[in-house]
């Protein structure tokens, strides 16, 4: 196995790093348990270092030792001083960032059980070559060999594999905790140019926290008279409320600020409870938002492009979450949005992907398909039952045992269908073949194997065989894979469109499939029991049967089949109950009932039923 | 299949070593062979494909597992909180009228010892924090003042801390003295 090459996102406020694992970037959560890290080391008067949350958490108690948001000082002569125990010890902003990426390193190691050396680290598109060298220097600081610095625009690019794609405007919006950036790249044969970046170092989610903290003291104090800023104990729950109200408001609507006992006065205690709406959360913070729309349109003058020549927009930063943010940008740009990653993680999974290709893992991974859409066999009342389930990765293989719906059936048809919808006729029809020359058996009781086997290259292999005879009949359909995304898109939103409807009509089948099996099994019972059943008890069954019969042959409404169902399966456990009693034999199980709960029908002769499952 | 071929592959070439006079039949067994290593490559090709393919399988549904048990964890959490929100509800339907309070707070009381129990039985322990030495591990500083108290000693409690299974859950939100005599300003970088 060759040496992994991590990636790691070096933020000003938060760090992240991931590895390629079998082709997919893979997010290291740390020694804490988190999968990002506060980029804030501090120095104990123990002689402790300490990075990250636990370097956070001690900040204002030794103010003097800790640093944090060094990145802003990278490629300066600016050092940090610590002085502990009378003794003066100098850091240059590389030897800080070396602490946290030693963490990173370690806690990467300690996850993946191996040595790391290589990464490749991420910085800001608008860093100059000096500060791009110190934060090599930091890595080789830090024991790691950087194979490559990649821009963060490009990173997260690469995490949504933009380098393959022919559109080759990008422009990538980085809304974080504390700085946002804008950046519109370039891609030819597969390489990035940055034509135009911009930024605010000083615009992120935590001036939005703070509106909203603002926006409730004073609330709070038109409401009460009391000013809350004077109670640290609940400025801070405030700011918890805050950003826990920020983030509900990114999928709901309106949320509720809840703190009872926030403060207390001579009357006694006081409890804070307000209810915010998305709307108002997006009215306080319009002023920032607009600030970060002017630098993109800013930054689109600089590159000299228009809003109509960017096709791909790519979002990062835990802000762009937030619903309005994204609003904003596709009013402005037509282009389309990519933001499914995390957006908090993307530009460390971006740089795990460039190692992976500096490794010559990319390469070595043979670059397999997936099926796009489930293909299923239409099984009896037309329900499309699925073999193969979408995005499994081809080539693969899988069978399934089906069995007869009719009495000495001598045929079985395999009809295959692609798509995603329950009924097999809204599906694409891809084949049809039949098994014939099955011996006469009962339904129920012929076990016939179907096999889905589709190679690397998309064709499908389509085989049923029955066990008994060892008969096969087989189609191959080479066209399953050949569908177009347009073609692949619509099936998926139509299968969307209608999931309500089709899984209420399978419902039905299903029902009704339950209903045919009970009345033959019911049959079948007092056929075999004979004059054993009174013929009063065989009067009130039969009476029970014909009603259930009736009601299935007239496409009755399904309420009523299942009430016709209920009573016969009364009627019919009595008879069984009667039965083995009169017997007194083993009375250890209740035929009909099980019977019930089958799942078989008949109206359709030449199809299969989905009954036995191998795997 | 590879063990079986080796043998043959050496004993072939032997032949050959040891038998130059038939140098047609040795030319067909080169194309043979050619073609019968061609065909194994084929086969091998097709079954790290096969393998590759299963093991993304494989992933997916570890992936799709990891997230139903989730949810299933989590329920069952949300299970044993129930019966607290429960008995809340019991609470305030009984409290109509204001003479009851007492009672009302006896309820209370009952409810808060059960909530206190399910914690406890979930490991859950809280942690007090005053008095000792702060440590980041368990604490969270959020204001540092002058008092008589040693250095770094806790003052108050803001927000209490939680721990189960040695595990901190919730760090205990602190103030924390500076010293007496420590009146530093602070230094932002």
């Amino acid at each position: 196995m060759r040496e992994k090459i991590i990636g790691i996102d070096l933020g000003t406020t938060n760090s992240c790093v991931a590895v390629l694992e079998g082709g997919v970037p893979e997010i290291i959560p740390n020694a804490e348990g988190e999968r990002t890290t506060p980029s804030v080391v501090a120095f104990t008067e123990a002689g402790e270092r300490l990075v990250g949350r636990l370097a956070k958490r001690q900040a204002i108690t030794n103010p003097k030792h800790t640093v944090a948001s060094i990145k802003r000082k990278m490629g300066t002569d600016h050092h940090v001083k610590i002085s502990l125990d009378g003794k003066t010890t100098e850091y240059s902003p590389e030897q800080i960032s070396a602490m946290i990426l030693q963490k990173l390193k370690n806690d990467a190691e300690a996850y993946l059980g191996t040595k790391i050396t290589k990464a490749v680290i991420t910085v800001p598109a608008y860093f100059n070559d000096t500060q791009r060298q110190a934060t090599k220097d930091a890595g080789t600081i830090a024991g790691l060999e950087v194979m490559r610095i990649i821009n963060e625009p490009t990173a997260a690019s690469l995490a949504y594999g933009l380098d393959k794609s022919d559109e080759h405007t990008i422009l990538v919006y980085d809304l974080g905790g504390g700085t946002f950036d804008v950046s519109i790249l370039e891609i030819g044969d597969g390489v990035f140019e940055v034509i135009a970046t911009d930024g605010d170092t000083q615009l992120g989610g935590d001036d939005f926290d703070r509106r909203i903290m603002d926006w409730l003291v004073e609330e709070y104090r038109k409401d009460t008279g009391i000013n809350l800023e004077k109670d640290p104990s609940a400025m801070q729950r405030l700011k918890d409320a805050a950003e826990s109200a920020k983030m509900e408001l990114s999928s709901r609507k309106e949320t509720t600020i809840n703190l009872p006992y926030i403060t207390a006065d001579a009357s006694g205690p006081k409890h804070l409870e307000k209810k915010l709406t998305r709307a108002k959360f997006e009215q306080m913070i319009g002023d920032l938002l607009q600030r970060s729309i002017d630098i993109v349109d800013g930054t689109l003058r600089e590159a000299k492009k228009d809003k109509d020549s960017i096709h791909q927009v790519v979002l990062v930063g835990g802000s762009t979450r937030i619903p309005r943010v994204q609003e904003l940008i596709s009013e402005r740009i037509p282009g389309k949005i990519n933001r499914e990653i995390n957006p908090d993680e993307v530009v460390a999974a971006g740089a795990a992907i460039q190692g992976g290709v500096l490794a010559g893992e990319v390469d070595e991974i043979v670059l397999l398909d997936v099926t796009p859409l489930s293909l299923s066999i239409e099984t009896l009342g037309g329900i499309a039952t699925p073999l193969i389930e979408r995005n499994t990765t081809i080539p693969t293989e899988k069978t399934k045992t089906f069995t007869t719906a009719e009495n000495n059936q001598q045929s079985v048809e395999i009809h295959v269908v692609q798509g995603e919808r329950k009924m097999a006729t809204d599906n694409k029809s891809l084949g049809k073949f039949q098994l014939t020359g099955l011996p006469p058996a009962p339904r129920g009781v012929p076990q016939i194997d179907v096999t889905f086997n589709i190679d690397a290259n998309g064709i499908l292999n389509v085989t049923a065989k029955d066990k008994a005879t060892e008969k096969t009949a087989s189609i191959t359909i080479t066209e399953s894979s050949r569908l177009d995304e347009g073609e692949i898109d619509r099936m998926r939103r139509e299968a969307e469109e209608h999931a309500e409807e089709d899984k209420k009509k399978a419902e039905e089948i299903e029902v009704r499939n339950q209903a045919d099996q009970l009345v033959y099994s019911v049959e079948k019972t007092l056929a075999d029991l004979g004059d054993k059943v009174p013929q009063d008890k065989r009067g009130d069954i039969e009476a029970d049967l014909r009603s259930l019969r009736d009601k299935l042959s007239q496409n009755a409404n399904i309420d009523e089949v299942r009430k016709a169902m209920d009573a016969l399966s009364k009627s019919a456990q009595q008879l069984a109950e009667q039965a083995y009693s009169q017997a007194s034999g083993d009375a250890k199980s209740d035929p009909s009932a099980d019977d019930a709960t089958g799942g078989e029908d008949a109206d359709d002769g030449g199809y299969i039923d989905a009954e036995y499952e191998d795997k | 299949m590879k063990k079986n071929e080796q043998p043959n592959e050496q004993i072939t070439i032997l032949d050959g070593k040891e038998d130059p006079t038939t140098e047609q039949s040795n030319g067909d067994s080169l194309e043979a062979q050619l073609a019968s290593k061609e065909e194994e490559t084929r086969l091998l090709i097709e079954r790290l494909q096969r393998l590759q393919a299963e093991f993304e399988n494989y992933k997916k549904r570890v992936s799709r597992e990891a997230t139903q048990l989730e949810e299933r964890a989590s329920d069952r959490e949300i299970l044993d909180f129930i019966p607290l929100y429960d008995n809340l509800q019991r609470a305030f339907a009984s409290y109509s009228n204001e003479t009851d309070a007492a009672a009302f707070v006896r309820g209370i009381e009952k409810i808060f010892a059960q909530f206190d129990q399910v914690l406890k039985a979930k490991g859950v322990i809280p942690f007090d924090a005053v008095g000792t030495m702060f440590d980041p591990a368990k604490h969270e500083a959020l204001l540092s003042v002058e008092s008589g108290e040693e250095k770094n000693t806790v003052l108050e409690e803001f927000e209490r801390g939680y721990e189960r299974n040695g595990r901190v859950l919730r760090p205990c939100k602190v103030k924390v003295s500076n010293g007496k005599m420590n009146a530093e300003q602070k230094e932002e970088l």
